[in-house]
């Protein structure tokens, strides 16, 4: 029996571990970071991430791929993407809060 | 081996430039690429799209494609003799024990394997495992409680000689308590084993909380619909409804109106830190659709008597 690593907020993970995870070299890590895609935890010496970071890299790296995305457009993409997926969670709460 | 018609895939011609296979390819890419889309089965599709890129965008995968023959797409077909000498390289002994490779991808992955291998040379080629990525189905009591989960996979297995295998493999997983729809979950070194010395992939989870007849999961927080007769929104009422630990008493305040939410504290999903979601009441006032002479002579009376407007705003 294994147990799971949940990829939220509360873990971190260090840079080589994201970079491994996703793909993504660390200095494609670094520039998402600098074109603020990525956010850096606080936490712990070196760079360190959320652990949900591993989901937007990951994303991203498929996205790199598929499309030879540079990381501008990367951080671009993400970033719509992710402010789509919050209006989506928005219209979900507001259609759960209203009575049938 | 079923026979896949690239070129369809595509929708391009088999004399079609590289150019043209790029923007075919990329056209469908924007269609269907699961991160992007919402084209239903557009995962399936852009698999597919990506497989026959994949093989006719690198010109040698391309012409071992041309060299298998055309076929209708779905068709079994075995590749001409001496194809496996020529563009599998002797990789799995120059035998083509084609019967190994349940399907064309397979055969063209080995094959980019090869070429990779080829250009680091046999010894210092290594590469990680591929990772697996599936989704799993749980309802919203395991997602509460935690569960065990056995999945079925079919393995990609590289062979030391440079093939890939399929195994079906299976892998029991524990998923912890206060998982929420969407979440991912990640399992270190248990994707496929890597080659040559490479480290395994990983295995990620996607969570899927199957639809609930009572609950609407949002995050840790949950939704419940709860109706109420008229005279109860008016007059208050305290009413019973259902949590995820039983059922629980709330009042329902004078004058509460349809789409008032009641929040119940900590009677939502628990969060994987010991924590837990809310659950919002979601008040709707619903009406009797059979009233018996008594009850009508009632409503009949508060009309005459009521001063209420509820359109006095309209005017």
């Amino acid at each position: 029996m294994t147990d799971l690593q949940i990829l939220d907020a509360e873990t971190t993970v260090a840079l080589e571990e994201l970079a491994a995870a996703s793909g993504l070299a660390p200095r494609e890590v670094l520039e998402l970071v600098e074109y603020g895609a990525f956010e850096v935890s606080g936490e712990g010496p070196g760079y360190r991430f959320r652990a949900q970071t591993i989901v937007q890299a990951r994303r991203v790296a498929r996205l790199r791929d598929d499309f030879e995305l540079a990381p501008p457009a990367m951080s671009l993409v993400l970033a719509l993407l992710e402010r789509i997926e919050a209006l989506e969670r928005r219209i979900l709460e507001a259609e759960c809060g209203s009575p049938r | 081996m079923k026979y896949k018609d690239y070129y369809a895939i595509l929708g391009v011609e088999r004399g079609a430039s590289e150019d043209d296979i790029k923007k075919a390819y990329r056209k469908l890419a924007r269609k269907y690429h699961p991160d992007v889309s919402k084209e239903k089965n557009a995962e399936e599709k852009f698999k597919e799209v990506a497989e026959a890129y994949e093989t006719l965008k690198d010109p040698e995968k391309r012409a071992a494609y041309e060299q298998l023959g055309r076929y209708r797409a779905g068709e079994e077909f075995r590749p001409p003799p001496g194809w496996g000498e020529q563009f599998r390289g002797g990789a799995a002994g120059g035998e083509g024990r084609f019967e190994d490779f349940v399907d064309l991808a397979d055969l063209f992955e080995q094959m980019g394997m090869r070429n990779a291998r080829g250009r680091a040379g046999a010894r210092g080629f290594s590469m990680p495992g591929q990772d697996y990525e599936v989704t799993a189905n749980i309802s919203l009591e395991d997602a509460a409680r935690g569960t065990e989960l056995q999945l079925e996979l079919n393995a990609v297995e590289p062979q030391p000689d440079g093939t890939v295998k399929r195994v079906p493999t299976t892998t029991r997983v524990r998923v912890p308590k206060g998982v929420s729809d969407g979440q991912r979950l990640r399992v270190p070194g248990k994707g496929a084993p890597g080659v040559g010395g490479g480290p395994a992939g990983d295995l990620y989870l996607d969570i899927k909380l199957a639809p609930h007849r009572l609950f609407k999961p949002v995050g840790h927080d949950l939704y419940l619909d709860v109706p109420i007769a008229p005279w109860e929104a008016v007059l208050g009422q305290e009413i019973e409804v259902p949590t995820l630990g039983g059922r629980v008493k709330v009042q329902v305040r004078p004058g509460s109106r349809a789409g008032q939410k009641l929040r119940l504290t900590g009677k939502g999903l628990p969060t994987p830190k010991g924590g837990h979601g809310d659950l919002y009441c979601v008040l709707s006032i619903v009406t009797p659709s059979v009233l018996s002479d008594r009850e009508k002579a009632l409503y009949e009376e508060l009309a005459k008597v009521s001063n209420f407007d509820p359109r006095g705003h309209l005017q």
